[in-house]
């Protein structure tokens, strides 16, 4: 009997039995037909990419979301999502990445720089001369959903500057933020801390790098094995004394787990460490909860709160654990959405080719939210890219579940994402 | 945590999950992908052919399933009264009614229908959707069969030259692909979630009515719409006024996504949390020594960690060597991939095989599969059951074989309500 998948990602192809199962959820295929759809670009194209082949059959891959809906309809556990990851890599180690992917890349860098005086950087990066430049000079979609460095501070600002009040325990977690919380979204790091503490927990914020994810995404795989390598380095220490590493930007533990060891064939005793320690937020917080941990003190929160798992909970495959949680919570009415992506993807839709494919992708989810009815007030997703997509294509604010669970502990004003 | 969760999401798995939540149960599924629904014509076939007369296709099924057991008393139907059996097709009708992919039979009840298939032979089946019916080879209308020029996997020249070698007169015609579609290349479900479109419906149902000769019934692939299948149905008919039916293509099967996406958005409605994309990769057991044992969960994959899987109760509904329940190395030694249940399939590749590929008395290897006892709970050498808390349905099942008997269905819907029923009882 096995005792853990027989796949890798190579000889996964060799499972495709042809079925087009991928092809007819694919969410992109099924918008543009610049995408043939994964069965094509995936484990058929794969064929003729053997190594030393002096070009790459098929350039359609390159539409290829990494939504992994393919990946989770395959009856036969083709790793299709990979296979066209690594596909994308081969192009951009064949022909060069442009400026702007190698920029979009860059999360940590561009938010280091923001960071520097944040008030300017909005300015100069929103105003809608930048974004017509920026669209034309580069193909950042001037409609595209980027976001705006927090102007009251970095989260690590706010960590160092509280470091006095912060709870001592001898239950320790090591809390990995991520590049959008850090410099975009502090508040989302704020909320977790309380929810950590609140459950009993000193929150340890180690040194950290951005994860890698954009890189990967966009196929310049050598940045991001320094990335990976440079936050096992970081996070080692921690992962060996046993404590787990909890993220909450589902892109980010899914890298730190699985995608940058997988894709880039990093399978040290040391990677495996850091795989095995890392959780979503949400999913450790299902873990305390299962052994009796988790505290439910929670206040009644009158709200219909429409929910999208993001497409990376589809990769952790640990279910939605996020709606477990909230659902815990009394007085919340959860519409699960069954949309297959938002369409964002990453840095996906704020290309110019891509984004309007983005929001025809994201119109079943935006849909789903108008069909909840008037009582919506905001929505809810674990990832920071979706919902800016989702605030973008709804008009209605999104907030990550932990601001949810935060709140309903009366810790964290919903409104203001502020800590009370 | 739930009171059963059901391994697999094809047909018996759902029909299991459905009977089970209607009992009360707290349900929850857990499939690796989607699986042969999408593959399959939709139809539900419940008994085709016998071996003993594997040219001639069945007429009454439910009535000759009592010979088919007199054959093979080890076949699963013999676990289940006639009229059991019976009962369980006439919960999936009320059912795809319900869900509004509403399915119907031979216009005398109880017989098998004849349809014209992708390559224009004549298919017996039980049950099929509706918008397959009016293809029913015992109605006298000739055929015009249209299909799409530059369409993959539809070639009406060859349904409509099989289907008039065959006595039941048929024509071909073409019209551009670029009527239904702007896309370059599209797969099926593909072109049906176009023809959802309102003009696009339209602009068909105007190109049909020029081509249509009077008395007529048109047939088309199976891509009549996805959402708006049933109303585009009555649309066509009502605008060429002629009887319109599908035939199914190659996979993907839009009659089988329709239905599983009603089937499954039902589920959902009721409670029933269905997961894809996670594989069993463990179990938890506690060791049978004479007496049956416990399954305490079951482990799937995931980017990290295994996560468990906790129920009282678990239905194994994996399927067979094509849905993924058995694997297989090249030497010939098949395991059940889950909880390595005993199996009835030869263990060496020489055995697996019969002489001839059609071979009307099938193949060993297709045959084989997992032994229930009267209560769908998988046994061991000694008959008794290996769990206390494990039954099994569906095509994994021991002793049938769905392809050549053109059971899959008819099995998939009997076993899995019946294996719900027993274990919730």
């Amino acid at each position: 009997m096995h005792t853990k998948s027989w796949h890798s990602v190579g000889p996964s192809l060799d499972e495709c039995i042809k079925c087009n199962i991928c092809t007819s959820y694919c969410p992109v295929a099924a918008v543009t037909d610049l995408f043939p759809g994964p069965k094509y670009v995936g484990p058929q194209a794969q064929r003729f990419r053997e190594n030393g082949q002096p070009q790459t059959p098929d350039h359609s891959v390159d539409y290829c979301s990494g939504c992994r809906v393919c990946n989770e309809v395959c009856p036969t556990g083709v790793k299709i999502a990979e296979l066209n990851a690594r596909a994308r890599a081969q192009i951009v180690s064949e022909k060069g990445i442009p400026l702007r992917n190698r920029l979009l890349g860059r999360n940590e860098m561009l938010g280091k720089l923001g960071h520097i005086v944040p008030g300017l950087a909005n300015f100069g990066l929103h105003n809608s001369f930048s974004r017509v430049m920026a669209e034309k000079v580069m193909g950042i979609a001037r409609q595209a959903p980027l976001p705006h460095w927090s102007t009251d501070g970095s989260f690590g600002d706010w960590f160092k500057k509280t470091q006095a009040q912060r709870l001592k325990s001898d239950k320790k977690v090591v809390y990995y933020h991520g590049c959008a919380t850090m410099y975009y979204e502090p508040f989302i790091g704020k909320a977790t801390v309380a929810v950590f503490e609140h459950n009993g927990y000193e929150v340890l914020v180690p040194p950290q790098n951005c994860c890698g994810l954009p890189m990967l995404s966009n196929g310049e795989f050598g940045a991001a094995a320094d990335y990976h390598q440079n936050n096992i380095n970081k996070l080692l220490v921690y992962a060996q004394a046993g404590l787990d590493i909890v993220g909450t930007s589902t892109s980010c533990t899914l890298t730190l787990k699985e995608e940058a060891p997988e894709l880039l064939d990093m399978d040290s005793d040391n990677a495996k460490a850091i795989t095995n320690a890392t959780w979503d937020i949400f999913e450790w917080l299902r873990e305390r909860h299962e052994l009796g941990e988790l505290k439910t003190d929670f206040r009644q929160m009158n709200m219909v709160l429409p929910y999208h798992a993001p497409c990376q909970y589809r990769a952790h495959r640990v279910g939605k654990p996020a709606m477990d949680i909230m659902a815990l919570i009394p007085g919340i009415d959860i519409r699960e959405s069954h949309a297959r992506c938002c369409g964002i993807a990453g840095t996906y839709g704020y290309k110019k080719e891509k984004y309007q494919i983005a929001m025809d992708v994201g119109a079943e989810l935006f849909d789903f939210v108008a069909d909840q009815g008037g009582d919506v007030e905001m929505t809810a997703c674990d990832s920071e890219t979706c919902r800016w997509q989702l605030e973008h294509g709804t008009d209605l604010p999104s907030r990550h579940p932990v601001e949810i669970l935060a709140a309903a502990y009366g810790l964290y004003d919903l409104e203001k994402r502020q800590l009370l | 945590m739930s009171d059963l969760l059901v391994i697999g999401a094809g047909l018996s798995g759902l029909m299991a999950a459905y009977t089970a939540v209607k009992a009360g149960m707290r349900v929850t599924i857990a499939a690796k992908g989607l699986g042969s629904m999408h593959w399959g014509a939709g139809t539900i076939d419940v008994l085709g052919y016998t071996a003993t007369q594997p040219e001639l296709p069945v007429k009454r099924p439910l009535e000759q399933i009592q010979s088919l057991i007199q054959q093979n008393p080890q076949h699963p139907y013999a676990l289940l009264t006639n009229e059991h059996i019976a009962q369980t097709l006439a919960t999936f009708v009320a059912l795809s009614k319900d869900i509004g992919v509403p399915y119907g039979g031979a216009t005398n009840p109880g017989d098998n229908v004849l349809l014209p298939s992708p390559a224009g032979a004549a298919r017996p089946t039980y049950l099929a959707p509706k918008a397959q019916l009016a293809g029913d080879l015992s109605r006298s209308e000739p055929m015009l069969i249209v299909g799409f020029e530059g369409m993959r996997d539809f070639y009406p020249e060859l349904i409509a030259e099989n289907l008039t070698h065959l006595g039941y007169p048929a024509r071909a015609a073409f019209l551009p692909l670029k009527l239904i579609t702007n896309r370059r290349d599209s797969n099926t479900v593909q072109l049906a979630q176009g023809l959802d479109n309102k003009e696009q419906r339209a602009l068909l149902a105007a190109a049909l009515r020029k081509i249509v000769r009077p008395g007529e019934r048109i047939g088309l692939p199976a891509i009549l719409g996805m959402d708006a299948h049933i109303t585009f149905l009555a649309e066509l008919e009502r605008e060429t006024n002629s009887p319109v039916f599908e035939i199914p293509t190659l996979p993907p099967s839009v009659p089988g996504v329709r239905l599983y996406k009603a089937f499954r958005g039902h589920l959902q409605s009721l409670g029933v949390r269905l997961t894809a994309g996670l594989e069993v990769i463990s179990t938890q057991t506690t060791a049978p020594n004479g007496v049956p044992g416990a399954v305490q969960w079951v482990e799937s994959a995931t980017s990290a960690r295994p996560l468990k899987l906790r129920a009282d109760k678990f239905l194994l509904a994996t399927g067979g060597i094509l849905g993924g329940g058995f694997n297989s190395d090249v030497n010939g030694r098949v395991w059940e991939t889950i909880f390595n249940l005993p199996l009835t399939i030869p263990q060496e590749r020489a055995d697996w095989f019969n002489p001839g590929f059609l071979n009307p008395q099938g193949h060993p290897v297709f045959k084989g599969g997992v032994k229930v006892n009267a209560s769908f709970q998988p046994i061991g050498a000694n008959d008794q059951p290996l769990y206390a808390n494990l039954w099994a349905a569906g095509n994994l099942l021991a002793h049938s074989d769905g392809i050549q008997e053109r059971s899959v269905e008819g099995t998939a819907v009997a076993t899995g309500v019946a294996a719900a029923q027993a274990l919730s009882g």
